[in-house]
């Protein structure tokens, strides 16, 4: 690595940093401004994620469905394809994890079994619905992010009518599913920390995807497709059968994402409007510079940020809604070329000029 | 199951007015080379801007003033993130999306204390509709052409005027040349970025006045997500005809009837209600197969013509 590429490579850390560091005091202004208490309020926000042990399990139990989505969205992000489907599969793939285990619950069959065939329904829900736009895209051109968006319309449609006319538990009073088996029911772990063993999956997916990305011909092929398309082309890789490959992939663990939140914290499928999990996905693959090795660390921070204005939703009745605006300042902030683009300038510029003076001064 | 076609047909002209607004918005940045998904957010934030200044108005049309304000700053700070903060477009979209659907519903909180709709706690404003003096009496045509939403002849006429901004002034065709080849525009002197800011202001108009009449005329209040999506079907209704104005306004109608068939079986059949909803998206998704399809087809000709 020589100078100009540590300094680039260093300056994208800062301005990941720096971008954080801004949205976070947006959010305190924001927050400042509004409350009535703003000392006790912005405290609460900042510390109150970790006031209890509950409560900083609570972070981990969130940055789970955070870190297979951000997973996911690191494939489609990869070879450079918005396609936001994981919104609709997160919550399509939960729907038929119920359905397909009420279904299985006359077997009687032991966790063992259940378990992985629960994430294998999942995978081939997330593969099967985004084969849709990834098909489109390959064969027709399409566009992928339009696509993708009117899907997780319908698919949020189709869930809940499989929810209301499938599933639908008319003991109880509100619109929810018949109970799953105990059987894919995840336990918690950690005692007081109440942490879902849905983790392990997730450190299993991170594991995967990281070997995929930086120890196969496979992920080295995505990489360079998202990089530089034409070049990709140019020295024979097909991008167009990679980047479809690599969607797929995603939607897998768009499916899986939804599967394991579904097992460790529902007893019934509830939900009749997607999750966001799809968009907070992108946010962490985007936090992580599409490196599925630093995407928990993207996910943990924005579980933080959640649970922080959850606390100040429930202590300050300030609704949680601004962290979305405070998600979509982090992205532009770190998608900005520009955002401090001349000072890495400078950086770079001082390096070669003193590289150029020590070498003046080697030859004097 | 009788259905009064008549009111189906007024209605579908009805819903497809945000989506010819949509579709032009969407229609002038990809003239200039830009995909805008933005414009979803932008007419969301705008339906609620509209809500608010008229509410503090104390007049519709501060109201739909207020709407294009705002649809004209929500483009404004698109433009100013994607082209003097290059970044990718489609992010940015995306986020700015993002920060619509919550900072809209923040501000309604804010202003109101509700969450889901203002409906209880602002009074509502409706844009007035128009009798046309003879047209009113014709039997059929009466019922379908008159007593529409002033937005809605608006938009008949944002159509004729797009096509003639764009084909016919000078901006409309330094437009449409950056969007062709924005270095060829560059070397005689076009600067892209005046240009993609020109573009995305008149975006925001646009997307201001679909705003206004989702909050001030499909329905008199503001509710959480009230757009669902309208932004993106605009967004593909210009995508099928190309850019071309009067062929988006067609499409956009198309969606418009397409709105109006699940509204209107959703009320007069007990039909699921969940597969009547993915009408409209469905029909957005075969739209775009088919015209993709169209669009291959013609290319492949070509370049056999070209071989022979």
């Amino acid at each position: 690595m020589n100078k100009t590429q540590k300094i680039e490579s260093m300056m994208e850390v800062v301005r990941i940093l720096v971008g954080l560091v801004i949205a976070y005091a947006v959010a305190l202004a924001i927050l400042f401004a509004i409350s009535e208490d703003p000392i006790y309020i912005v405290q609460q926000f900042v510390l109150g994620p970790f006031s209890s042990p509950r409560r900083i399990g609570t972070i981990i139990n969130l940055a789970i469905p955070f870190t297979i989505c951000g997973l996911s969205m690191c494939f489609m992000y990869a070879v450079n394809k918005f396609n936001l489907v994981g919104e609709g599969i997160f919550m399509l793939s939960a729907c038929m994890v119920t359905w397909v285990s009420i279904l299985l619950a006359p077997m009687n069959l032991p966790s063992v079994v259940m378990v992985p065939v629960m994430l294998i329904v999942a995978m081939l829900t997330g593969i099967a619905v985004s084969f849709i736009p990834a098909i489109m895209d390959r064969k027709f051109n399409a566009n992928v992010v339009v696509v993708s968006l009117m899907l997780n319309s319908v698919i949020q449609s189709l869930a809940t009518w499989i929810l209301r006319y499938q599933m639908r538990d008319s003991s109880i009073a509100y619109l929810g599913s018949l109970e799953t088996p105990a059987s894919i029911q995840l336990p918690k772990i950690f005692g007081s920390f109440r942490i879902q063993s849905g983790l392990f999956i997730a450190i299993i997916c991170v594991v995967v995807v990281a070997i995929l990305f930086y120890k196969t011909a496979f992920g080295w092929k995505m990489r360079l497709v998202g990089a530089n398309p034409r070049f990709a082309t140019a020295v024979g890789l097909s991008a167009v059968s990679i980047s479809f490959i690599a969607q797929l992939a995603g939607g897998a663990f768009a499916g899986i994402a939804g599967a394991t939140e579904m097992m460790s914290n529902y007893t019934r499928f509830q939900w009749t409007t997607t999750t966001q999990h799809g968009f907070d996905g992108l946010l962490v693959a985007v936090l992580a510079k599409k490196n599925p090795v630093l995407v928990p660390i993207g996910a943990l921070f924005l579980a933080y940020i959640r649970i922080g204005a959850d606390v100040v939703n429930t202590s300050g009745d300030i609704p949680t809604e601004f962290v979305t605006v405070i998600q979509g300042i982090i992205i532009l902030l770190v998608a900005a070329e520009s955002f401090l683009s001349g000072t890495k300038n400078k950086l770079i510029f001082k390096a070669a000029e003193k590289e150029e003076k020590a070498k003046e001064a080697k030859a004097a | 199951m009788t259905i009064d076609w008549i009111a189906f047909i007024a209605e579908g002209i009805r819903m497809a007015t945000p989506l010819v607004f949509a579709a032009l918005a969407a229609l002038i940045c990809r003239q200039a080379g830009m995909f805008n998904m933005g414009v979803e957010g932008m007419i969301l934030c705008s339906a609620l801007g509209a809500v608010i200044f008229a509410h503090y108005g104390g007049s519709v049309w501060i109201g739909l003033l207020g709407g294009i304000i705002i649809g004209l700053a929500t483009g404004m700070v698109i433009a100013f993130a994607s082209l003097t903060g290059k970044a990718d477009l489609y992010l940015t979209c995306i986020a700015f999306n993002l920060m619509a659907t919550g900072g809209t519903v923040f501000v309604m909180y804010l202003l109101t204390g509700e969450k889901s709709t203002t409906s209880g706690a602002f009074r509502s404003y409706q844009i007035p509709t128009i009798n046309i003096p003879l047209i009113q009496d014709i039997p059929v045509l009466g019922r379908i052409v008159s007593g529409q939403s002033l937005l809605t002849y608006l938009a008949v006429i944002a159509v004729a005027f797009m096509w003639f901004f764009l084909k016919r002034t000078r901006v409309g065709l330094r437009i449409r040349a950056v969007g062709e080849n924005p270095k060829a525009a560059e070397s005689v002197g076009i600067s892209v970025n005046k240009i993609g800011y020109i573009s995305f202001a008149i975006c925001g108009v646009l997307c201001g006045l679909s705003g206004a009449f989702m909050s001030m005329s499909w329905v008199t209040f503001f509710m959480k997500n009230m757009v669902n999506g309208r932004g993106y079907i605009g967004l593909s209704a210009q995508n099928m005809a190309n850019g071309q104005p009067v062929g988006s306004a067609l499409a956009s109608l198309l969606f418009g009837f397409t709105d109006a068939l699940s509204t209107t079986l959703q009320n007069q059949t007990n039909f699921p209600v969940e597969f009547l909803e993915m009408l409209p998206y469905l029909a957005t998704i075969f739209a775009i197969i088919i015209t993709s399809v169209i669009a291959i087809n013609k290319r492949r000709k070509i370049e056999q013509g070209m071989a022979k």
